[in-house]
């Protein structure tokens, strides 16, 4: 790598070429306080809190968008520099409403860290912006255009790594905003609720619906059972979000503290995560046998299904039927489980711990009602007792706002297991949590059923890490099956194309929403990097090395399921409760 | 009034002017210029923008992006006529504020223009009216146009008159 000598505030440093020079700064020690840049996502020069001076510049320079130079001479902590950076976040704080209490990024917002570290005891600005509607039309996210700081990185990661573009800016100087077509709002609109612009918001402006109070009124009631289903990732996320480390796998911890907060039973959702491997293991082989559709496509992600059902319409038919692991598991625990326990299904309330906003929206989508259409006709239902399979979806931040307000000592709790007969989980439902995951689970049984011998190593580690699209070939008796791994909707689309294209070489397909998968869901702790991320899928692969049953169809609970209840995968409980259908929904929305 | 639903879209006429922009430098601007220039009361319905946002690929938020930062564009129907006043420097000091503000209250609009909101069209959906930043006819200022004719060292009386004028239907 060439090098070039820069001065930072008057000391020298060889430093790599073709650097901003901020990186250059950050690499010889110096850091230059920003906030609208992001590594990777955003770099809108918005806020102008990074600027610095360069001698021989004409004015001050941005140091997130302009290189650094041979003999540069930067200085980035003058009276003039501080001076104009402090100017510029107080700016920013004249239109920013003073809420910082009761707002959802309290204590985790970039701009009140960056005003605490500038030092900012007063606005010396008035308000010159009008006061705009909060945006409550999305059933996963809420957007307060009001503590906007227009910085950019919303629009950019929903257009260049979802290829969604559901928002955009709007209007001119200070009417600009950030906004869907016409103020329709996310909820009518292609949006799919991914989440991914609430994680890289630097303040409040787009958070996930909360729906902590609901919970906390069901777990309160009397008359109701209110169970908990957990999924892959969180283990890995909620640590993390009680003030552990990043990635801080607490399996255990995460049992003991659901238990405290009330909930009758804690159940697993890496139980129906071996299921939807039996499921769609089968529907896949069915698939290759009898000539369907190919390449199939999973259909775990919510974000990804709304994509498909937006974008790509005419490929409907490339999805497995299969519901995600969350509607599986809340259809199962209001037919088989309330059956097995004599409740009523009316009085069993499921909750989802997800990592993911897309889940909230995809628990209310209206053919989530499994279990109802299951005792319709046996309990002589009508439509106004219908009922959702899935009653409320918390996200990792919401479920750690639950602990902290019920006094949980997280990091003190013991190690508790999850309950039965919903409960038990093997490693390749742990993987589902990240990019490769649910292809490496998949592979472990579909080879094994269609050979009859165990994959010669079950860590399929081709399929695993963050690049956007990993490709396999397999040897199945011979026959070569090709499979592809994408994560983000900007990968899937590429895929998508292929196959629209009638080029697709592939046999099935992985498709997570988000980058790195589950662990890097929209409903994951704040902040979510790569470096973040990594550790988090570290500790979903150490968990599935650990776990003495490694493959869906060698969970003894899912065993039971099939024996007592659903008898076969494909058959015709699972048709009615744990397979779904899609919408064809277009661009019009 | 015409109501943006009401609002029929010749979609032949819209496709031939899609398909003559394909590829073209500036391709989505042309199309939503043309495309307004076609539409009866010379605005941009939601349909129309459906339509262009299928047939392009361009998504809908980026053509909002678009149709709301340049004021050219228009998302209510237009009036029958326009009344543009002039509001660079030189009109101001000669009294175009004042005359905004006063033909704003005789059409009722004077809200909207206060709330500084490009135009404002009357109910009846006769009378646009907006402002420009300059005519370049700074001499003969205040400048008022009507319908793109431009008048000279205005005031409110005399607009008033050609108000009444153009609304009988005669020429200004």
């Amino acid at each position: 790598m060439e090098k070039i000598n820069i001065k930072v505030n008057g000391k020298d440093y060889q430093v790599d070429k073709g650097q901003t020079i901020l990186n250059a700064c950050k690499k010889a020690g110096v850091n230059i306080p920003h906030l609208c840049y992001m590594e990777d996502v955003a770099d809108n020069a918005s806020c102008g809190v990074c600027v610095v001076e360069v001698k021989g510049a004409r004015a001050l320079v941005r140091s997130c968008v302009q290189q650094a130079n041979e003999a540069m001479e930067i200085t980035t902590n003058s009276k003039k520099v501080m001076d104009a950076r402090k100017t510029n976040v107080e700016l920013l704080l004249a239109n920013h409403p003073n809420e910082c209490l009761t707002c959802g990024r309290n204590q985790n917002c970039e701009l009140q860290e960056i005003s605490q570290v500038m030092g900012i005891k007063e606005t010396r600005y008035v308000r010159t912006k009008k006061i705009d509607a909060i945006d409550t039309t999305s059933p996963s996210l809420v957007r307060d255009p009001n503590k906007c700081i227009l910085c950019g990185r919303c629009v950019k990661i929903c257009s260049a790594v979802q290829t969604v573009h559901a928002i955009n800016v709007a209007n001119r100087g200070l009417k600009s905003k950030v906004t869907t077509f016409m103020d329709k709002g996310l909820g009518n609109s292609v949006c799919v609720n991914c989440g991914q612009c609430a994680i890289v918001c630097p303040t409040g402006a787009i958070v996930e619906r909360d729906d902590t109070a609901a919970v906390f009124t069901a777990l309160q009631a009397s008359g109701k059972t209110v169970i908990v289903q957990t999924a892959p990732a969180i283990r890995v996320g909620i640590g993390e979000a009680m003030g552990m480390g990043a990635g801080a796998l607490v399996t255990g911890k995460m049992v003991a503290a659901l238990r405290r907060l009330g909930f009758s039973k804690v159940f697993d959702t890496d139980f129906s995560a071996d299921l939807t491997i039996m499921e769609e293991g089968h529907e896949l082989i069915k698939r290759i046998k009898t000539g369907g559709t190919l390449p199939m496509i999973t259909s775990c992600s919510p974000g990804w299904i709304k994509f498909i059902e937006h974008f790509f319409p005419e490929q409907l038919g490339n999805l497995s039927t299969c519901k995600s692991p969350q509607q599986m598991f809340g259809a199962l625990a209001k037919s088989f489980y309330a059956e097995k326990m004599g409740l009523d299904p009316r009085n069993v309330v499921v909750v989802s711990i997800m990592p993911c906003t897309a889940k909230k929206y995809e628990a209310k989508r209206p053919e989530m009602m499994g279990a109802f259409d299951y005792w319709k006709n046996k309990m002589a239902l009508t439509e106004n007792d219908k009922f959702y399979d899935v009653d409320y979806v918390l996200t990792t931040r919401e479920l750690a706002r639950m602990f902290k307000e019920t006094g949980i000592q997280f990091a003190e709790l013991p190690n508790e297991e999850f309950d039965s007969p919903l409960g038990a989980s093997t490693g390749a439902a742990v993987i589902f949590g990240a990019t490769g995951g649910v292809m490496e689970a998949a592979l472990r049984t579909a080879y094994e059923v269609l050979t009859g011998t165990a994959l010669p190593s079950l860590d399929l580690t081709v399929v695993r890490g963050m690049e956007g699209i990993k490709e396999a070939e397999l040897d199945i008796n011979g026959m070569k099956v090709k499979v592809a791994v994408a994560h983000t909707l900007a990968n899937a689309r590429k895929l998508l194309e292929q196959i629209k294209a009638g080029t697709s070489p592939y046999a099935f397909i992985e498709v997570m929403t988000c980058p790195g998968g589950c662990i890097g869901g929209g409903g994951q702790p704040i902040p979510t990097t790569w470096a973040i991320r990594k550790k988090r899928a570290e500790s979903i692969y150490s968990e599935d090395k650990n776990k003495g049953l490694r493959k869906s169809h060698e969970n003894p609970e899912v065993a039971v399921l099939y024996k007592d209840f659903l008898k076969e995968p494909l058959g015709h409980l699972s048709h009615e409760l744990l397979h779904t259908e899609y919408i064809k929904r277009g661009i019009l929305v | 009034m015409t109501k943006a639903t009401e609002t029929k879209i010749d979609l032949k006429k819209l496709d031939e002017i899609i398909i003559k922009n394909k590829g073209k430098q500036g391709e989505i601007l042309n199309i939503l210029e043309e495309a307004q220039k076609t539409i009866e009361h010379q605005f941009l319905p939601e349909a129309a923008l459906n339509h262009i946002a299928v047939q392009t690929g361009v998504p809908l938020s980026k053509i909002y992006n678009i149709i709301t930062f340049y004021s050219f564009f228009n998302l209510k129907p237009q009036g029958d006529h326009t009344i543009t006043v002039c509001r660079g420097t030189a009109c101001h000091t000669r009294g175009s504020k004042a005359l905004l503000d006063d033909i704003g209250m005789l059409m009722g609009g004077s809200k909207e223009l206060e709330d500084g909101e490009p135009s404002f069209t009357t109910p009846d959906n006769k009378f646009t009216i907006r402002t420009v930043a300059c005519f370049g006819q700074c001499a003969l200022a205040p400048v008022v146009a009507i319908d793109e004719v431009i008048h000279s060292h205005m005031t409110v009386t005399k607009l008033q008159k050609l108000v009444a004028i153009v609304a009988k239907g005669g020429k200004n």
